[in-house]
């Protein structure tokens, strides 16, 4: 595993801030199939049976600091691998990933709230789980339930927050982590519209700031809106790294709506 | 409304280690004991009607020939450190399914999700300890320096719990029936280590029963209140056998991590 301690702030490096080596990463087709301790235990690369695929392989590729990446595919195209991989919530097979500044990931965001606590506690504890110190979120803590629009249920448990106003919630206090890199899926989905375009209005302000994008959309208009460069998954190989617009037109000629 | 980066705290692996811990810890015990009337009194309940249970039967009903005397001291020395490992061991089979989404969208250390589980409830023990206080005033029995020895016991038990939670967390994910065998395996092990009885009780399987490391445990438990020579042949085979099995947990652990996120 190759991660690298923080070094957010150093603004005159010209390293790459995710820099990504050769990466694989294999699963099971079958999901119900057995596995036996031997398979379990041995590592990695070795490994490679014929009921496994490889959702990604021979992936590289440099992000600089404060570029706004689209990736570009199908279903199935190892996309949300991809975005999991950078974020470090999933291990590669093959290869590295290495991530020098920190993750605001806007993946499965309600994922760390707790039912049964309230609003209040919920924010302290995922924002925590983030890295952030009971000051940091003390000073940012109006500014998040603001965002929100959430301020009359701040100590009703999190169960009983409306859907929309769970996902409100969960991307106000990850979009506040004021990590250098921001990680999108298509979590954005959900939500009125009003609500959405605040989320986009939202991540143009942090572009604008100088952080990093990466993003995974199937909508050119998000991608056109925030991106400048676009990587193009295909069959679990990056077939293309290029400027957006060049992304797209290759995706739509590939894959023409008839 | 400016956005720009400002400096955010540095945290070295350590301290970052400890801070998700912590949070982690506490909300688990701040769910518990908010989303029940009763809250932190469950965590003493249990061992007591057990407790409660075995004295009757053993000093009512049959006529005992094992153990000390005040037995429901004798009895809940040996009872709450037991439901510290029972609770741990069988919520580790639930460390990572239970909290899967939290998993996919964070990266924390992942022998946190394991060593939480340990941490919580090794807290509630700690919280349970006045019970035992309060029945040996009742009862009569003396603290002697023995107790001291609860401290080993501690740190012994915090590594056996740790190193079974590596094992078995990961291998669940993998295996589900794993789950219902370690709860059968816990209830074999309630009856099987000295916790009702005393080691020396176990006569010519004693030597045998030391290998299992909770024997070790619950004898250096046991001298806080009773002189009893401490079998120290039970009590280093069990801290052999506590640092082999975290150990193996680490191995287990960081050979099958990559795996266990996929497979969540």
């Amino acid at each position: 595993m190759t991660e690298t301690a923080s070094v957010s702030g150093g603004a005159m490096t010209t390293d790459p801030v995710i820099h990504v080596d050769n990466l694989g990463i294999s699963f099971n087709r079958n999901r119900r199939q057995r596995r036996s301790f031997k398979d379990l235990l041995s590592s990695g690369a070795r490994r490679k049976r014929p009921d496994q695929f490889w959702a990604l392989r021979d992936v590289s590729f440099d992000v600089g600091r404060g570029e706004a990446i689209g990736v570009v595919g199908r279903n199935g195209q190892g996309k949300s691998t991809l975005l999991k991989l950078v974020a470090q919530v999933m291990l590669p097979d093959e290869g590295s990933v290495t991530v020098s500044a920190g993750v605001a990931p806007l993946i499965e965001i309600t994922g760390g709230f707790v039912d049964d606590l309230t609003v209040r506690d919920n924010v302290y504890l995922t924002a925590g789980l983030h890295g952030m110190k009971r000051a940091e979120i003390d000073a940012r803590f109006d500014e998040i339930i603001d965002f929100a629009e959430i301020g009359d249920f701040l100590d009703t448990p999190y169960k009983h927050l409306s859907s929309g106003m769970r996902v409100r919630i969960a991307f106000s206090v990850i979009s506040r982590l004021e990590e250098p890199i921001l990680i999108v899926d298509e979590v954005l989905a959900v939500g009125d519209r009003g609500f959405r375009e605040k989320c986009y209005r939202r991540i143009e302000e942090l572009l604008a700031g100088g952080r990093t994008l990466f993003f995974v959309s199937h909508s050119e208009k998000d991608l056109r809106r925030f991106c400048t460069r676009g990587l193009y998954l295909d069959k679990g190989r990056l077939v293309l790294d290029a400027p957006i617009e060049e992304v797209i037109d290759r995706y739509n000629s590939d894959y023409a709506v008839e | 409304m400016t956005v720009a980066a400002p400096a955010r705290t540095v945290w070295t692996p350590f301290s970052r280690y400890r801070h998700s811990l912590w949070l982690l810890t506490s909300r688990d015990l701040k769910v518990r004991y908010s989303t029940s009337a009763l809250g932190y009194f469950w965590s003493i309940l249990d061992p007591l009607v057990m407790a409660g249970i075995y004295w009757f039967v053993f000093t009512v009903v049959f006529d005992r020939g094992v153990g000390h005397e005040p037995y429901i001291v004798f009895l809940l020395t040996g009872l709450l450190p037991w439901m510290w490992f029972n609770g741990a061991v069988s919520d580790t089979t639930r460390a990572f399914l239970k909290e899967q989404k939290l998993i996919r969208s964070t990266k924390i250390p992942r022998t946190i999700w394991v060593l939480r589980l340990v941490l919580s409830k090794g807290i509630e023990f700690i919280a349970s300890l006045p019970v035992i206080a309060i029945f040996a005033i009742i009862a009569g029995a003396t603290l002697r320096w023995g107790v001291l020895y609860s401290l080993l016991a501690i740190v012994m038990q915090t590594v056996l719990i740790t190193g079974i939670g590596l094992i078995v967390a990961p291998l669940v994910v993998f295996f589900r029936d794993l789950e219902r065998a370690v709860k059968l395996v816990l209830r074999f092990l309630f009856y099987a280590s000295p916790i009702i009885y005393n080691l020396q009780d176990l006569g010519p399987f004693k030597t045998l029963a030391a290998f299992n490391p909770l024997s070790g445990i619950f004898e250096l438990y046991r001298a806080s209140f009773f002189v009893n020579p401490i079998d120290w042949f039970a009590v280093v085979v069990s801290a052999l056998m506590s640092v082999i099995i975290l150990g193996v947990g680490i191995l287990v652990f960081r050979r099958s991590i990559s795996t266990v996120l996929k497979g969540i």
